[in-house]
Protein backbone atom coordinates (compact mmCIF):
# COMPACT_ATOMS: atom_id res chain seq x y z
CA UNK A 1 0.00 0.00 0.00
CA UNK A 2 3.00 2.62 1.18
CA UNK A 3 4.61 1.66 -2.27
CA UNK A 4 1.91 2.23 -4.22
CA UNK A 5 1.21 5.69 -2.95
CA UNK A 6 4.52 6.52 -2.96
CA UNK A 7 4.20 5.66 -7.04
CA UNK A 8 1.15 8.17 -7.09
CA UNK A 9 3.07 11.00 -5.43
CA UNK A 10 6.04 10.03 -7.77
CA UNK A 11 3.69 10.34 -10.70
CA UNK A 12 2.43 13.32 -9.41
CA UNK A 13 5.56 15.36 -8.54
CA UNK A 14 7.07 14.39 -12.33
CA UNK A 15 3.68 15.55 -13.61
CA UNK A 16 4.13 18.68 -12.00
CA UNK A 17 7.79 19.24 -12.32
CA UNK A 18 7.32 19.02 -16.18
CA UNK A 19 4.45 21.19 -16.24
CA UNK A 20 6.45 23.79 -14.09
CA UNK A 21 9.49 23.48 -16.87
CA UNK A 22 7.84 23.89 -19.89
CA UNK A 23 6.07 27.15 -18.51
CA UNK A 24 9.52 28.28 -17.37
CA UNK A 25 11.43 27.21 -20.51
CA UNK A 26 8.33 29.08 -22.64
CA UNK A 27 8.40 31.89 -20.30
CA UNK A 28 12.22 32.97 -21.00
CA UNK A 29 12.75 32.98 -24.62
CA UNK A 30 16.23 33.56 -24.79
CA UNK A 31 16.28 35.21 -28.16
CA UNK A 32 19.95 35.69 -29.07
CA UNK A 33 20.81 36.19 -32.50
CA UNK A 34 24.21 35.59 -33.15
CA UNK A 35 25.58 38.60 -35.60
CA UNK A 36 28.90 38.18 -37.40
CA UNK A 37 30.80 41.21 -39.18
CA UNK A 38 33.19 41.01 -42.60
CA UNK A 39 34.07 43.36 -44.49
CA UNK A 40 31.07 44.84 -46.83
CA UNK A 41 33.32 42.87 -50.02
CA UNK A 42 33.34 39.32 -47.75
CA UNK A 43 29.41 39.75 -46.94
CA UNK A 44 29.13 42.06 -44.77
CA UNK A 45 26.96 41.22 -41.77
CA UNK A 46 25.76 38.06 -41.54
CA UNK A 47 22.65 38.20 -41.34
CA UNK A 48 21.91 41.25 -42.59
CA UNK A 49 18.02 41.68 -41.33
CA UNK A 50 17.16 40.96 -38.30
CA UNK A 51 13.42 40.79 -37.10
CA UNK A 52 12.16 42.21 -33.40
CA UNK A 53 9.14 42.50 -31.51
CA UNK A 54 8.13 45.80 -29.39
CA UNK A 55 9.13 45.41 -26.03
CA UNK A 56 10.84 42.21 -26.26
CA UNK A 57 14.83 42.51 -25.88
CA UNK A 58 16.94 41.70 -28.33
CA UNK A 59 19.70 40.02 -27.55
CA UNK A 60 22.71 39.85 -29.80
CA UNK A 61 25.69 37.85 -29.63
CA UNK A 62 28.27 39.44 -31.68
CA UNK A 63 31.76 39.04 -33.28
CA UNK A 64 33.63 39.82 -36.22
CA UNK A 65 35.11 37.23 -38.85
CA UNK A 66 38.01 39.56 -39.73
CA UNK A 67 39.25 42.97 -38.61
CA UNK A 68 37.69 45.16 -35.86
CA UNK A 69 34.58 46.39 -36.65
CA UNK A 70 32.07 48.62 -34.46
CA UNK A 71 28.25 48.03 -34.29
CA UNK A 72 26.14 51.01 -33.45
CA UNK A 73 22.10 51.03 -34.30
CA UNK A 74 20.72 54.58 -36.52
CA UNK A 75 18.68 56.98 -34.88
CA UNK A 76 19.58 55.70 -31.09
CA UNK A 77 22.23 56.97 -28.64
CA UNK A 78 23.21 54.03 -27.49
CA UNK A 79 26.94 54.02 -27.72
CA UNK A 80 29.08 51.79 -30.65
CA UNK A 81 30.42 48.29 -29.17
CA UNK A 82 33.54 47.82 -31.05
CA UNK A 83 33.69 43.86 -32.33
CA UNK A 84 37.38 42.23 -32.22
CA UNK A 85 38.05 39.32 -34.12
CA UNK A 86 37.82 35.96 -31.88
CA UNK A 87 35.84 38.03 -29.26
CA UNK A 88 32.13 37.86 -28.33
CA UNK A 89 30.41 40.99 -27.37
CA UNK A 90 26.48 40.47 -26.18
CA UNK A 91 24.69 43.68 -25.68
CA UNK A 92 20.58 43.75 -25.20
CA UNK A 93 18.39 45.92 -27.31
CA UNK A 94 14.52 47.11 -26.32
CA UNK A 95 12.98 48.92 -28.98
CA UNK A 96 9.86 50.84 -28.29
CA UNK A 97 8.91 52.16 -31.51
CA UNK A 98 7.98 50.02 -34.75
CA UNK A 99 9.74 50.39 -37.96
CA UNK A 100 12.69 49.56 -39.57
CA UNK A 101 16.10 50.30 -37.74
CA UNK A 102 19.43 50.38 -39.25
CA UNK A 103 22.84 49.01 -37.92
CA UNK A 104 26.20 49.93 -39.61
CA UNK A 105 29.97 49.75 -38.97
CA UNK A 106 31.61 52.57 -36.66
CA UNK A 107 35.17 51.66 -37.31
CA UNK A 108 36.53 52.25 -40.61
CA UNK A 109 37.36 48.50 -41.88
CA UNK A 110 38.18 49.07 -45.34
CA UNK A 111 37.34 51.13 -48.58
CA UNK A 112 33.47 50.16 -48.58
CA UNK A 113 33.23 50.44 -44.55
CA UNK A 114 30.05 52.53 -45.26
CA UNK A 115 28.41 50.00 -46.97
CA UNK A 116 27.88 47.55 -44.41
CA UNK A 117 24.83 48.15 -42.93
CA UNK A 118 21.86 45.75 -42.17
CA UNK A 119 18.66 45.97 -40.58
CA UNK A 120 16.07 45.15 -37.79
CA UNK A 121 12.63 45.36 -38.92
CA UNK A 122 10.59 45.89 -35.54
CA UNK A 123 7.22 44.33 -35.29
CA UNK A 124 4.33 45.45 -33.07
CA UNK A 125 1.88 48.42 -31.96
CA UNK A 126 2.31 52.31 -31.57
CA UNK A 127 3.32 54.79 -33.69
CA UNK A 128 6.34 54.13 -35.87
CA UNK A 129 9.28 55.64 -35.96
CA UNK A 130 10.29 58.23 -38.56
CA UNK A 131 6.57 57.89 -38.78
CA UNK A 132 5.61 61.20 -40.61
CA UNK A 133 8.84 63.26 -41.13
CA UNK A 134 9.03 64.16 -44.78
CA UNK A 135 12.46 65.74 -44.57
CA UNK A 136 12.55 68.90 -45.99
CA UNK A 137 14.21 69.06 -49.11
CA UNK A 138 11.43 66.60 -50.37
CA UNK A 139 8.69 68.80 -49.28
CA UNK A 140 10.15 71.78 -50.84
CA UNK A 141 10.85 69.29 -54.01
CA UNK A 142 14.68 70.64 -53.87
CA UNK A 143 16.61 69.11 -57.01
CA UNK A 144 19.57 67.73 -55.28
CA UNK A 145 21.56 67.06 -58.37
CA UNK A 146 21.09 70.69 -59.43
CA UNK A 147 24.36 72.65 -59.50
CA UNK A 148 23.87 75.91 -57.30
CA UNK A 149 26.89 78.18 -57.37
CA UNK A 150 26.49 81.60 -56.20
CA UNK A 151 27.03 84.61 -58.29
CA UNK A 152 27.56 86.81 -54.97
CA UNK A 153 31.10 86.30 -52.91
CA UNK A 154 32.22 88.05 -50.06
CA UNK A 155 35.68 89.75 -50.19
CA UNK A 156 36.57 88.08 -47.04
CA UNK A 157 35.61 85.65 -44.69
CA UNK A 158 31.77 87.13 -43.19
CA UNK A 159 32.69 87.68 -39.47
CA UNK A 160 29.24 87.41 -37.02
CA UNK A 161 31.19 89.76 -34.98
CA UNK A 162 31.38 92.14 -37.04
CA UNK A 163 27.80 92.85 -37.64
CA UNK A 164 26.30 94.59 -35.37
CA UNK A 165 23.54 92.80 -33.84
CA UNK A 166 20.81 91.12 -36.31
CA UNK A 167 20.06 93.12 -39.72
CA UNK A 168 16.92 94.96 -40.17
CA UNK A 169 14.16 92.73 -40.52
CA UNK A 170 13.54 91.65 -44.48
CA UNK A 171 10.71 89.98 -46.25
CA UNK A 172 12.30 86.84 -47.20
CA UNK A 173 10.30 84.00 -49.38
CA UNK A 174 9.10 81.17 -47.20
CA UNK A 175 10.05 82.83 -43.95
CA UNK A 176 12.02 79.73 -43.19
CA UNK A 177 16.02 80.43 -42.81
CA UNK A 178 16.49 76.71 -43.81
CA UNK A 179 15.48 77.29 -46.88
CA UNK A 180 16.99 79.92 -48.50
CA UNK A 181 20.95 80.02 -49.28
CA UNK A 182 22.97 83.24 -48.02
CA UNK A 183 23.34 84.27 -51.07
CA UNK A 184 19.75 84.88 -51.38
CA UNK A 185 19.57 86.63 -47.62
CA UNK A 186 22.33 88.63 -48.64
CA UNK A 187 19.94 89.78 -51.66
CA UNK A 188 17.62 90.46 -49.47
CA UNK A 189 19.09 92.58 -47.32
CA UNK A 190 20.53 94.39 -50.17
CA UNK A 191 17.40 95.65 -51.60
CA UNK A 192 16.02 96.74 -48.28
CA UNK A 193 16.12 100.48 -48.48
CA UNK A 194 17.23 100.68 -44.81
CA UNK A 195 20.45 98.93 -45.45
CA UNK A 196 21.41 101.23 -48.45
CA UNK A 197 24.49 102.87 -46.66
CA UNK A 198 26.40 99.43 -45.69
CA UNK A 199 29.17 97.94 -47.74
CA UNK A 200 28.42 94.46 -49.32
CA UNK A 201 31.32 93.10 -46.96
CA UNK A 202 29.38 94.29 -44.10
CA UNK A 203 25.98 93.18 -45.35
CA UNK A 204 27.80 89.79 -45.40
CA UNK A 205 28.98 90.02 -42.01
CA UNK A 206 25.00 90.69 -41.04
CA UNK A 207 24.31 87.27 -42.81
CA UNK A 208 26.77 85.42 -41.09
CA UNK A 209 25.15 87.13 -37.64
CA UNK A 210 21.92 85.74 -38.76
CA UNK A 211 22.96 82.17 -39.49
CA UNK A 212 25.25 82.28 -36.15
CA UNK A 213 21.51 83.37 -34.23
CA UNK A 214 20.02 80.14 -35.78
CA UNK A 215 21.85 78.11 -34.13
CA UNK A 216 23.75 77.36 -30.42
CA UNK A 217 26.97 77.04 -28.95
CA UNK A 218 25.88 73.06 -27.98
CA UNK A 219 24.71 72.23 -31.32
CA UNK A 220 27.48 73.69 -33.37
CA UNK A 221 29.65 71.48 -30.50
CA UNK A 222 27.29 68.39 -31.43
CA UNK A 223 27.82 69.00 -35.32
CA UNK A 224 31.71 69.50 -34.90
CA UNK A 225 32.21 65.83 -33.05
CA UNK A 226 29.30 64.46 -35.81
CA UNK A 227 31.62 65.59 -38.71
CA UNK A 228 34.99 64.63 -37.13
CA UNK A 229 33.26 61.33 -36.27
CA UNK A 230 31.41 60.60 -39.81
CA UNK A 231 32.53 63.13 -42.40
CA UNK A 232 36.08 64.11 -42.20
CA UNK A 233 38.01 61.00 -43.15
CA UNK A 234 37.10 61.99 -46.68
CA UNK A 235 36.13 65.42 -46.31
CA UNK A 236 39.17 66.73 -44.32
CA UNK A 237 39.62 67.87 -41.12
CA UNK A 238 39.42 71.36 -42.54
CA UNK A 239 36.66 70.69 -44.72
CA UNK A 240 38.73 71.22 -47.88
CA UNK A 241 37.46 67.76 -49.00
CA UNK A 242 41.03 66.65 -48.41
CA UNK A 243 40.65 63.93 -46.29
CA UNK A 244 42.66 60.67 -46.15
CA UNK A 245 40.45 58.95 -47.74
CA UNK A 246 40.06 61.54 -50.92
CA UNK A 247 43.51 60.19 -52.40
CA UNK A 248 41.48 56.83 -53.01
CA UNK A 249 38.59 58.70 -54.80
CA UNK A 250 38.88 59.66 -58.24
CA UNK A 251 38.58 63.27 -59.31
CA UNK A 252 35.64 63.34 -61.53
CA UNK A 253 33.18 66.01 -62.73
CA UNK A 254 32.07 66.68 -59.23
CA UNK A 255 30.29 70.10 -60.21
CA UNK A 256 28.20 67.47 -62.68
CA UNK A 257 27.53 64.63 -60.51
CA UNK A 258 25.03 62.81 -63.17
CA UNK A 259 27.76 62.30 -65.26
CA UNK A 260 29.08 59.06 -63.31
CA UNK A 261 32.17 57.95 -64.30
CA UNK A 262 32.85 53.81 -63.53
CA UNK A 263 36.74 54.42 -63.24
CA UNK A 264 36.04 54.10 -59.49
CA UNK A 265 38.99 53.29 -56.74
CA UNK A 266 39.75 49.85 -56.80
CA UNK A 267 37.98 48.03 -54.36
CA UNK A 268 35.26 50.01 -54.60
CA UNK A 269 32.07 48.41 -56.35
CA UNK A 270 29.45 49.34 -58.60
CA UNK A 271 29.78 52.93 -58.93
CA UNK A 272 32.23 55.77 -60.15
CA UNK A 273 33.40 57.95 -57.16
CA UNK A 274 33.93 61.82 -57.19
CA UNK A 275 36.25 63.70 -55.46
CA UNK A 276 34.41 64.43 -51.73
CA UNK A 277 33.05 67.99 -51.64
CA UNK A 278 35.01 71.21 -50.37
CA UNK A 279 33.41 73.26 -47.97
CA UNK A 280 35.74 76.15 -47.82
CA UNK A 281 34.60 76.70 -51.27
CA UNK A 282 32.44 79.85 -51.67
CA UNK A 283 30.57 79.35 -54.67
CA UNK A 284 29.49 76.39 -53.93
CA UNK A 285 28.30 76.59 -50.24
CA UNK A 286 27.14 80.20 -50.18
CA UNK A 287 24.81 79.31 -52.90
CA UNK A 288 22.88 76.29 -50.83
CA UNK A 289 20.23 76.55 -48.62
CA UNK A 290 20.21 74.49 -44.98
CA UNK A 291 17.42 72.42 -46.53
CA UNK A 292 19.66 71.71 -49.69
CA UNK A 293 22.61 70.42 -47.54
CA UNK A 294 20.86 68.48 -45.05
CA UNK A 295 18.67 66.61 -48.54
CA UNK A 296 22.02 65.35 -49.34
CA UNK A 297 23.23 64.48 -46.33
CA UNK A 298 19.74 62.20 -46.32
CA UNK A 299 20.04 61.16 -49.73
CA UNK A 300 23.75 60.28 -50.13
CA UNK A 301 25.76 61.02 -53.56
CA UNK A 302 23.80 58.49 -55.84
CA UNK A 303 27.25 57.01 -57.47
CA UNK A 304 30.02 59.66 -55.94
CA UNK A 305 30.80 57.56 -53.16
CA UNK A 306 29.60 59.65 -50.85
CA UNK A 307 27.13 57.64 -48.10
CA UNK A 308 23.41 57.94 -47.08
CA UNK A 309 23.10 59.41 -44.09
CA UNK A 310 19.21 58.93 -43.57
CA UNK A 311 18.87 56.03 -41.56
CA UNK A 312 21.65 56.96 -39.38
CA UNK A 313 21.57 60.29 -37.99
CA UNK A 314 18.25 61.71 -36.04
CA UNK A 315 16.66 64.99 -37.77
CA UNK A 316 18.48 67.19 -34.82
CA UNK A 317 21.44 65.62 -35.48
CA UNK A 318 21.25 66.06 -38.74
CA UNK A 319 20.51 69.84 -38.57
CA UNK A 320 23.20 70.06 -35.90
CA UNK A 321 26.05 68.45 -38.73
CA UNK A 322 24.39 71.33 -41.27
CA UNK A 323 24.94 74.12 -38.57
CA UNK A 324 28.96 73.05 -38.80
CA UNK A 325 29.08 72.93 -42.37
CA UNK A 326 28.22 76.67 -42.33
CA UNK A 327 31.51 77.02 -40.23
CA UNK A 328 33.50 76.61 -43.20
CA UNK A 329 32.44 79.85 -44.62
CA UNK A 330 31.38 81.85 -41.96
CA UNK A 331 33.18 83.21 -38.70
CA UNK A 332 30.88 83.14 -35.25
CA UNK A 333 34.08 83.20 -32.78
CA UNK A 334 36.70 85.54 -33.76
CA UNK A 335 36.21 89.15 -32.49
CA UNK A 336 33.50 88.11 -30.12
CA UNK A 337 36.32 87.30 -27.47
CA UNK A 338 35.67 83.90 -28.39
CA UNK A 339 33.13 83.25 -25.23
CA UNK A 340 29.93 85.01 -27.27
CA UNK A 341 29.98 87.85 -25.42
CA UNK A 342 29.16 90.47 -28.38
CA UNK A 343 25.84 88.01 -28.38
CA UNK A 344 22.62 89.94 -29.25
CA UNK A 345 19.77 88.95 -27.39
CA UNK A 346 18.63 87.14 -30.05
CA UNK A 347 19.91 84.16 -28.72
CA UNK A 348 19.98 80.90 -29.89
CA UNK A 349 17.18 78.70 -31.73
CA UNK A 350 14.96 81.98 -32.01
CA UNK A 351 15.01 83.31 -35.84
CA UNK A 352 15.63 86.40 -36.91
CA UNK A 353 12.25 88.26 -37.31
CA UNK A 354 11.29 87.76 -41.17
CA UNK A 355 7.86 88.36 -42.51
CA UNK A 356 6.73 86.17 -44.94
CA UNK A 357 4.99 87.83 -48.13
CA UNK B 1 103.50 31.80 -10.39
CA UNK B 2 102.08 32.20 -6.58
CA UNK B 3 98.41 31.63 -6.00
CA UNK B 4 97.95 35.07 -4.53
CA UNK B 5 98.63 36.26 -7.87
CA UNK B 6 95.83 34.13 -9.79
CA UNK B 7 93.30 35.46 -6.97
CA UNK B 8 94.50 38.96 -7.58
CA UNK B 9 93.79 39.25 -11.31
CA UNK B 10 90.62 37.98 -10.76
CA UNK B 11 89.93 40.22 -8.56
CA UNK B 12 91.38 42.89 -10.90
CA UNK B 13 88.84 41.32 -13.61
CA UNK B 14 85.46 41.17 -11.57
CA UNK B 15 86.55 44.66 -10.45
CA UNK B 16 87.16 45.71 -14.36
CA UNK B 17 83.20 43.88 -15.07
CA UNK B 18 81.85 45.46 -12.00
CA UNK B 19 82.89 48.86 -13.64
CA UNK B 20 81.68 48.04 -16.79
CA UNK B 21 77.85 46.92 -15.95
CA UNK B 22 77.67 49.72 -13.39
CA UNK B 23 79.80 52.97 -13.96
CA UNK B 24 77.62 55.84 -15.06
CA UNK B 25 78.57 56.52 -18.60
CA UNK B 26 80.15 60.27 -19.70
CA UNK B 27 77.76 61.27 -22.44
CA UNK B 28 75.73 64.66 -21.63
CA UNK B 29 71.59 63.71 -21.23
CA UNK B 30 70.28 66.49 -22.91
CA UNK B 31 67.12 68.52 -21.17
CA UNK B 32 64.20 67.04 -21.09
CA UNK B 33 62.19 68.67 -23.88
CA UNK B 34 58.48 68.25 -25.31
CA UNK B 35 58.56 65.76 -28.26
CA UNK B 36 55.77 66.13 -30.69
CA UNK B 37 55.39 63.59 -33.74
CA UNK B 38 53.16 62.76 -36.53
CA UNK B 39 52.72 59.15 -37.49
CA UNK B 40 50.99 58.04 -40.25
CA UNK B 41 49.79 54.37 -40.04
CA UNK B 42 49.15 52.62 -43.29
CA UNK B 43 48.43 49.15 -44.14
CA UNK B 44 50.64 47.30 -42.67
CA UNK B 45 53.07 50.18 -41.59
CA UNK B 46 53.70 53.43 -39.59
CA UNK B 47 55.72 56.52 -41.25
CA UNK B 48 57.89 57.17 -39.51
CA UNK B 49 58.91 53.87 -38.26
CA UNK B 50 61.49 54.82 -36.44
CA UNK B 51 60.85 57.48 -33.91
CA UNK B 52 64.30 58.62 -31.65
CA UNK B 53 64.12 60.62 -28.74
CA UNK B 54 66.18 61.96 -24.93
CA UNK B 55 65.51 60.21 -22.26
CA UNK B 56 63.18 62.37 -20.13
CA UNK B 57 61.34 63.41 -23.43
CA UNK B 58 57.45 64.36 -23.08
CA UNK B 59 56.54 62.69 -26.27
CA UNK B 60 53.44 63.37 -27.80
CA UNK B 61 52.54 61.15 -31.06
CA UNK B 62 49.92 62.03 -33.21
CA UNK B 63 48.35 58.82 -35.01
CA UNK B 64 46.96 59.59 -38.43
CA UNK B 65 45.49 56.58 -39.84
CA UNK B 66 45.17 56.95 -44.11
CA UNK B 67 42.92 53.77 -44.69
CA UNK B 68 41.16 51.68 -42.02
CA UNK B 69 40.80 52.16 -38.16
CA UNK B 70 44.26 51.34 -36.22
CA UNK B 71 46.19 51.55 -33.47
CA UNK B 72 49.91 52.32 -32.16
CA UNK B 73 50.77 50.60 -29.02
CA UNK B 74 54.00 51.23 -27.55
CA UNK B 75 55.94 48.04 -25.67
CA UNK B 76 57.41 48.68 -22.48
CA UNK B 77 55.56 51.95 -21.34
CA UNK B 78 52.35 50.27 -22.12
CA UNK B 79 50.39 52.98 -23.62
CA UNK B 80 48.19 52.92 -26.88
CA UNK B 81 45.70 55.10 -28.96
CA UNK B 82 43.37 54.02 -31.49
CA UNK B 83 42.50 56.19 -34.92
CA UNK B 84 39.94 56.08 -37.65
CA UNK B 85 40.57 58.13 -40.27
CA UNK B 86 39.24 61.41 -40.01
CA UNK B 87 39.39 61.14 -36.55
CA UNK B 88 43.21 61.57 -35.38
CA UNK B 89 44.23 60.85 -32.00
CA UNK B 90 47.25 61.32 -30.02
CA UNK B 91 48.98 59.78 -27.46
CA UNK B 92 51.55 61.48 -24.82
CA UNK B 93 53.96 59.44 -22.46
CA UNK B 94 57.15 60.57 -20.62
CA UNK B 95 60.22 58.80 -22.23
CA UNK B 96 61.98 57.75 -18.74
CA UNK B 97 62.87 53.68 -19.60
CA UNK B 98 65.95 54.07 -21.94
CA UNK B 99 66.16 51.67 -24.07
CA UNK B 100 64.59 50.36 -27.97
CA UNK B 101 60.85 49.23 -27.45
CA UNK B 102 57.88 48.35 -30.29
CA UNK B 103 55.83 50.08 -31.45
CA UNK B 104 52.92 47.74 -32.30
CA UNK B 105 49.19 48.02 -34.07
CA UNK B 106 46.64 47.51 -31.71
CA UNK B 107 44.20 46.76 -33.44
CA UNK B 108 43.34 44.15 -36.07
CA UNK B 109 43.45 45.68 -39.26
CA UNK B 110 43.67 43.10 -41.46
CA UNK B 111 46.11 40.52 -43.22
CA UNK B 112 49.57 41.56 -41.82
CA UNK B 113 48.46 43.15 -38.71
CA UNK B 114 51.09 41.30 -36.84
CA UNK B 115 53.49 42.35 -38.70
CA UNK B 116 52.83 45.97 -38.39
CA UNK B 117 55.67 47.44 -36.69
CA UNK B 118 57.95 50.33 -35.71
CA UNK B 119 60.87 51.31 -33.32
CA UNK B 120 60.91 53.67 -30.49
CA UNK B 121 64.84 54.59 -29.44
CA UNK B 122 64.94 56.43 -26.10
CA UNK B 123 68.09 57.96 -25.26
CA UNK B 124 71.32 55.37 -25.59
CA UNK B 125 71.15 51.72 -25.68
CA UNK B 126 73.18 51.69 -22.69
CA UNK B 127 72.08 48.24 -21.40
CA UNK B 128 73.17 47.40 -25.14
CA UNK B 129 76.58 48.69 -25.37
CA UNK B 130 77.52 47.27 -21.75
CA UNK B 131 76.48 44.16 -22.61
CA UNK B 132 78.37 43.92 -25.87
CA UNK B 133 81.73 45.36 -23.78
CA UNK B 134 81.19 42.99 -20.92
CA UNK B 135 81.18 40.24 -23.13
CA UNK B 136 84.23 41.62 -24.45
CA UNK B 137 85.67 41.43 -21.64
CA UNK B 138 84.34 38.00 -20.41
CA UNK B 139 86.34 36.57 -23.65
CA UNK B 140 89.55 38.39 -23.06
CA UNK B 141 89.55 37.63 -18.99
CA UNK B 142 88.87 33.92 -19.85
CA UNK B 143 91.86 34.09 -22.26
CA UNK B 144 93.90 35.77 -19.58
CA UNK B 145 93.09 33.39 -16.80
CA UNK B 146 93.69 30.49 -18.70
CA UNK B 147 96.90 31.40 -19.44
CA UNK B 148 97.94 32.32 -16.43
CA UNK B 149 96.36 28.62 -15.57
CA UNK B 150 99.25 27.53 -18.13
CA UNK B 151 102.16 29.29 -16.67
CA UNK B 152 100.94 27.69 -13.01
CA UNK B 153 101.40 24.17 -14.34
Amino acid sequence: MRAESGARLLVVFGAVALAVLTVVAVRVPARAVELRGRLPDDGGWSPGAISARVGEPLTLRMTSDDVVHGFAIGQSARPAVDLLPGKWMTTTVVFDKPGKYTYYCTRWCGPNHWRMRGTIEVTGSGARVLADSVPLFLRLKLDLDQAHPSDLLPAETPTAARAGGLPTPVALDGGDLRTQSPAQVWRALRKHPGNARLTDQQLWDEVAAVWRAATSRERLAEGRQLYRDNCAACHGETGRGDGVMAKALVAGPAADPSGIEHSGMPGMSGHGTVAPTDFTNKRNMLGASAAFLQGKLIRGGMGTGMPYWGPIFTESQLWALVDHLWTFQFDYESGAGSSGASRTTHDSASKPAMRPH
Amino acid sequence: MKRSRVITTALVLALGAGVIAFAPLPGASAKPANRHFRVEASAFKYTPATIRVNAGDHVTIDLVSTDVVHGLYVDGYDVSVTADPGRTASLSFVANRTGMFRLRCSVTCGAMHPFMIGKLHVGRNDLLWRALVLTLFAGLAGILLARVREVRQ
